[in-house]
């Protein structure tokens, strides 16, 4: 497996998390969890974007991609 | 008027009356009652047992009675919630049986209280020795509570230091294969949600005895048919499961990568998502 693909499986699990973290931002009844999980998700966001520049340089390096 | 009409009407009426009475004195435990509330309990059954069988054969002098009975003890209730004095003279105050780890002997004596019963009352409170009580009293209605001595008392997550996910209180949304409106619309949820929950864990809806929403918004099920095995929600371990996963990914990406800027990048990365694995483990795991 090429070092893109194993960064995108990373970056799709991110993804996940993302999803189930805003999930039960929105269904906590909870005022202090939910604000809790609403900073986890600006975390992992960030993380995201980081890891999604990542995967476009990484593309750029690998000329198997560019097909 | 035939006898047997006369007791059949006095009973009912009697029966409705004194239903009305007790509802009116109010929701009181009978295991938890000052003695005088129980006399008047007493009394009150005695005269409506009397009436209704004709021992007491005028029944409005009777019911003046009954009335007094029932009414007097609420309103001594309601002149108590405004005067100390008066709560005190009517239901006594408490007594205290230990203090600071000593036997208050001579409370025990005026309450004519042994020291076998004493014990005998801390063994109800699981305490089997004394010297582990800093403080006991005997409440008016003659219950016995017990502070332990703090190296007794049951842990807690404070003691422990340990940081726990603040819970509210469980809702039932489904009894006996019917959904219950009011406490899913106090969650913010409808029916839809809930019909895709059910279809989600593919069980039917006649089929659920009880479903409870906590209050992470993660519905536990319990079936009419126990032979049917159902996953319990782990979503929540499982986010935690899944950034410990991507923690460790990051962690390898940055010893394998020969780029610089990247190498820092992957490395601030997992830095953040170690705090936010801290930051949310009460939350995700207790």
């Amino acid at each position: 497996m090429t070092v893109a693909s194993q960064v995108k499986q990373t970056l799709a699990g991110m993804k996940g998390v993302q999803g189930s973290l805003r999930v039960y931002s929105a269904q906590t009844r909870d005022e202090e969890s939910r604000k809790a999980f609403n900073e986890a998700l600006t975390v992992t966001k960030e993380v995201i974007i980081d890891l999604e520049d990542r995967i476009r340089e990484l593309e750029f390096e690998e000329p198997q991609y560019k097909k | 008027m035939q006898m047997w009409l006369e007791i059949l009407l006095r009973t009912i009426s009697m029966f409705i009356l004194t239903l009305v009475l007790v509802r009116l004195m109010g929701k009181r435990n009978i295991s938890r009652m000052t003695p005088f509330n129980l006399v008047s309990y007493v009394v009150i059954a005695i005269i409506a047992a009397l009436i209704s069988v004709n021992v007491i054969t005028n029944i409005a002098f009777g019911v003046i009675s009954l009335a007094v009975w029932a009414l007097v003890p609420v309103v001594l209730d309601l002149l108590s919630l405004k005067s100390k004095w008066l709560h005190d003279l009517i239901s006594g105050r408490e007594t205290v049986l230990i203090k600071h780890g000593k036997i208050m002997e001579d409370n025990l004596h005026q309450l004519k209280l042994t020291g076998e019963e004493l014990l005998r009352e801390l063994r109800h409170k699981d305490i089997f020795s004394f010297s582990d009580v800093e403080f006991a009293v005997m409440e008016t209605t003659g219950e016995i509570n017990v502070f332990p001595k703090s190296d007794k008392k049951p842990v807690t997550a404070h003691d422990l230091n340990r940081k726990v996910s603040p819970l509210t209180e469980p809702q039932t949304v489904i009894l006996d294969g019917n959904i219950l409106n009011e406490p899913l619309a106090s969650l913010g949820l409808n029916r839809e949600w809930l019909r895709l929950q059910l279809e989600n864990t593919g069980v039917s809806l006649d089929n659920v005895f009880i479903g409870q929403v906590d209050s992470f918004g993660d519905l536990y099920l319990d079936l009419f048919d126990d032979s049917i095995v159902l996953p319990q929600p782990r979503v929540r371990e499982m986010i935690y499961a899944n950034i410990e996963k991507c923690h460790a990914s990051l962690m390898t990406f940055a010893l394998e990568t020969k780029n610089k800027d990247a190498k820092s990048m992957y490395i601030r990365n997992a830095k953040k998502l170690r705090q936010l694995l801290e930051k949310l483990e009460p939350y995700l795991l207790r």
